[in-house]
């Protein structure tokens, strides 16, 4: 101790071994993670012709990280899905799989952050979100989570005063407000493809999909996890909130929904007449447009998966329009939830949030699918 | 023989070499804290209003919280590092600090490189490594300067007068040495050979908390090793054990930092080693604890009524008692609740406040005095040591419960998220902006106190200020 060499030596030996292992030795084990395909050969071999993932990162996209890193995004939100019994990541729908280091081999920052004030992102490409959500979402979160922590953005976007191809209109939040038409910067549109690439949605040969994530944010179709199994695997919450939307679904009387007298009770409505419930993408797709239907109903024409309709659904419910906010979560997460369609669960403050959003609006006033914006083929 | 024939004690020689540098570093480091309370505070209120400033670009939340942490830790930290360090090297050494020229300049390319890092990091280039946030451009100034430092330093320590070291001067130099060698490390791994995916978080993560762990917790030891005999002008209780501490500390914080990987997308190898080696740390914290409060509670009277002490102790009770909690919540289990949350923030805050910067503060009030030959006020340290405490307990307290709760309502996946989950952490934010607004007063006075004492006169110049020198 009394020799500064010697002291030197033996601070910076102690330092060096955590270093080598840290360093150098995860360095190495790093070396060869490279793209794979979903499933491998029995031999182990990537198969030829099949797609390899992680998809790399789109150049936009790119650009948008750097955004995202110089914003301080990290700061409240991560970006790593947790193994299952290390957190409630999955059970949460933040993810259908834990994250793997392979993911992120593409990425140039890695900003796995360590601190939640706002959700995991690792999956935020995923939730069904459109572009014109993830603006109105940076230029100020309050107006769709209006209890929302996160900073407000009003220097990314110009305000306009002509609606336009790439102009977004915000609605206002109060009786106040009027509505305000926003044009996004490029760094705006930067962020926004960053953001929608974030996606884990993929299997990899070292980790598999968790099996009961019906929980999870899920707008493709295809990717139905169990078609025909009762709702067995789901958790608790859910499972209760499934079976009490389906009996508003059934229900013919005072308080009911009397849905199945149209869609039927396969879910899979008339032909020509009333459109199908079980995997259309208006079912699947945007919460608020399908929490606005059922509670003002709708009128006009529609196209549900390339077919039209024309028809009136008068506001759900007996009597129309007396659905609770609980009972109208209930029944979208059952739709949601049944003949195979596998899609996030609806909550009551979901509802609430877009009733008090639509109240200036005249009871009993139908909806028409034009107001809607229809979901993107 | 020079020493003893002149009219002074060596330590008076001693403390008037130190002057200078002294009060050069103290004084920049009490402006850095003004900055960091200032951003600390913004950055509060807008986690209670996010619409507080929501126009400015450069004070969004993630650049502010970023922006006060650095300045937090470089800036005051850093400063008050060299200050502390000088000091009682030179004082152990019984030698002359030489080299003060080149100490104050390179304590001015390190403040400006801080200044233009923090600039930096609010104008947009901030490079997202965790503690390495400022713009690499500023990172070879803060590199240079920090060397000239450590090299005088290291002088300083070789033309001692006694060859025998003690804890102090360990604690004191490894800290000195390590900084570059995690710098030059992470740099390395980060931008020159860029390790590639999640390497990278695996490195910053661990370069940002062995900052605190081999940089900041060491220095605040040593200080303590040093004031708590100096001040009760008796020996350390058990000091034979402070040698197995320190190599306990230099074997097994660089592996116990990245415990909090866990579950993360690492080799799982990694996050392992590091809850092992946490649990292992209970070695090195039980002697630090030992050593210094078997030492303190032999005269608890003293300890109370010498202010320096009560702050020294302070902050080693905080010490022992954080990261004892650390070593809890780096068991998987409870893990699985507090990870990702604001406890985050309180053990930031416990180690780099509640611990580090109130030895600093418990430093600064026993060397000033000497230093310069001129009191501080006893009413105004008071105030500031009981806002200091009352601050800083009710700011862990917010973040230690709050955490537990966020913690515990994220793990239930029906809570809607901002509506239930951050909705119910909201009041502990409120708790913590008003708890920052009394240690932004607190540090007001403490930088109050040491600018009084290093310049009493400020508008009659270097005539007077000559002169007091030569009394």
């Amino acid at each position: 101790m009394n020799n500064l060499a010697k002291f030197t030596i033996g601070i910076f030996l102690t330092l060096g071994i955590a270093w080598l292992a840290f360093v150098v030795g995860a360095r190495s084990q790093y070396g060869d993670l490279t793209p794979t395909a979903q499933v491998l050969d029995e031999d182990g071999s990537v198969p030829v012709d099949a797609e390899l993932f992680p998809l790399p990162m789109s150049g936009l996209a790119k650009q948008g990280a750097e955004e995202y890193a110089a914003l301080g995004c990290v700061t409240c939100h991560t970006q790593q899905v947790r193994r299952v019994e290390a957190g409630f990541d999955v059970e949460r729908g933040w993810g259908k799989r834990p994250s793997v280091p392979r993911d992120y081999v593409y990425q140039d920052h890695v900003l796995l952050g360590n601190s939640r004030i706002g959700p995991d992102l690792a999956n935020v490409g995923l939730r069904g979100h459109d572009e014109a959500w993830f603006h109105q979402h940076l230029f100020e979160p309050q107006t769709i989570y209006p209890q929302s922590l996160c900073p407000p953005s009003p220097f990314l976007y110009s305000t306009v005063e002509q609606a336009g191809d790439t102009v977004i209109e915000i609605e206002p939040s109060d009786d106040l407000g009027s509505s305000r038409l926003i044009k996004p910067s490029a760094r705006a549109d930067r962020l926004v493809a960053y953001l929608h690439s974030l996606k884990q949605d993929y299997e990899l040969p070292e980790i598999a999909f968790v099996e009961d994530d019906e929980t999870e944010d899920a707008t493709q179709i295809d990717v139905v996890a169990s078609v025909d199994e009762p709702h067995v695997q789901l958790p608790e919450w859910l499972r209760n909130q499934i079976e009490s939307g389906k009996e508003v679904y059934m229900k013919a009387a005072t308080g009911g929904g009397m849905c199945f007298t149209c869609h039927q009770v396969n879910g899979k409505g008339l032909e020509g007449q009333f459109p199908p419930l079980a995997g259309s993408d208006w079912v699947l797709g945007e919460k608020d447009r399908l929490i606005k239907i059922s509670m003002y109903g709708l009128m006009g024409e529609i196209e549900v998966n390339g077919v039209k309709y024309n028809n009136v659904m008068a506001p759900p419910g007996i009597p129309p329009g007396s659905l609770t906010d609980d009972q109208i979560a209930n029944v979208l997460t059952y739709i949601r939830n049944e003949w195979g369609n596998s899609a996030s669960a609806i909550s009551a403050e979901e509802v609430a949030r877009v009733r008090a959003s639509l109240k200036d609006r005249p009871a009993m006033q139908m909806f028409t699918a034009a107001e809607l914006t229809p979901p993107v083929q | 023989m020079i020493l003893l024939m002149s009219q002074d004690s060596p330590d008076k020689i001693i403390d008037k070499s130190a002057r200078l540098v002294f009060s050069f570093f103290i004084s920049s480091a009490g402006l850095w804290l003004l900055a960091a309370a200032l951003l600390a505070y913004i950055a509060a209120a807008k986690l209670t209003d996010p619409f507080f400033l929501a126009s400015c670009e450069f004070l969004t939340y993630g650049k502010v919280k970023v922006a006060q942490a650095n300045a937090f830790v470089y800036g005051w930290g850093g400063n008050a590092i060299f200050a502390v360090s000088l000091w009682i090297l030179a004082r152990l050494s019984q030698a002359e600090i030489r080299g003060r020229l080149f100490l104050i300049l390179a304590g001015v390319i390190w403040n400006l490189a801080i200044t233009f890092g923090l600039l930096g990091i609010l104008d947009g280039h901030m490079s997202g490594h965790e503690m390495l946030e400022m713009p690499t451009e500023v990172w070879p100034a803060m590199l240079i300067s920090y060397l000239i430092i450590t090299f005088l330093a290291l002088v300083i320590h070789r033309s001692r007068q006694v060859r025998e070291t003690i804890a102090p001067q360990w604690f004191l130099l490894a800290a000195l040495l390590w900084f570059p060698a995690l710098f030059l490390i992470a740099w390395n791994g980060l931008e020159i050979n860029t390790a590639r995916g999640t390497l990278q978080t695996v490195l910053s993560m661990w370069f940002g908390q062995s900052l605190i762990w081999l940089w900041l917790t060491p220095v605040a030891l040593g200080a303590a090793y040093y004031l708590i005999p100096a001040i009760l002008g008796r020996a350390i209780d058990k000091y034979y054990l402070a040698i197995f501490g320190f190599w306990c500390i230099a074997a097994l914080a660089p592996w116990s930092v990245v415990h909090h990987l866990e579950g993360g997308p690492v080799p799982m190898w990694i996050p392992a080693i590091g809850t092992v080696m946490s649990i292992a740390m209970v070695f090195p914290i039980a002697v630090a604890s030992t050593n210094f409060h078997a030492t303190a509670f032999l005269d608890v009277g003293k300890v109370w009524n010498s202010l320096p002490l009560r702050f020294v102790i302070f902050g080693t009770l905080s010490y022992t008692i954080s990261s004892y909690i650390g070593v809890v919540f780096s068991l998987p289990a409870v893990a699985k609740i507090t990870q990702f949350t604001i406890i985050n923030e309180f053990h930031f805050n416990q180690r780099v406040y509640g611990f580090f910067s109130m030895i600093v503060f418990g430093a600064v009030y026993f060397a000033l005095p000497k230093i310069t030959g001129r009191e501080i006020p006893v009413a105004a340290k008071n105030f500031h040591f009981w806002t200091s405490t009352f601050g800083v307990l009710l700011l862990l307290l917010a973040y230690l419960i709050g955490g537990l709760t966020h913690g515990v309502l994220a793990g239930q996946p029906t809570l809607p998220w901002s509506s239930s989950v951050i909705a119910s952490i909201q009041p502990y934010f409120l708790i913590t902006k008003f708890a920052f607004v009394i240690l932004g007063f607190s540090q007001l006075v403490f930088v109050f106190n040491v600018w009084k004492v290093i310049f009493p006169n400020p508008f009659t110049c270097c005539a007077n200020a000559s002169k007091e020198v030569n009394v």
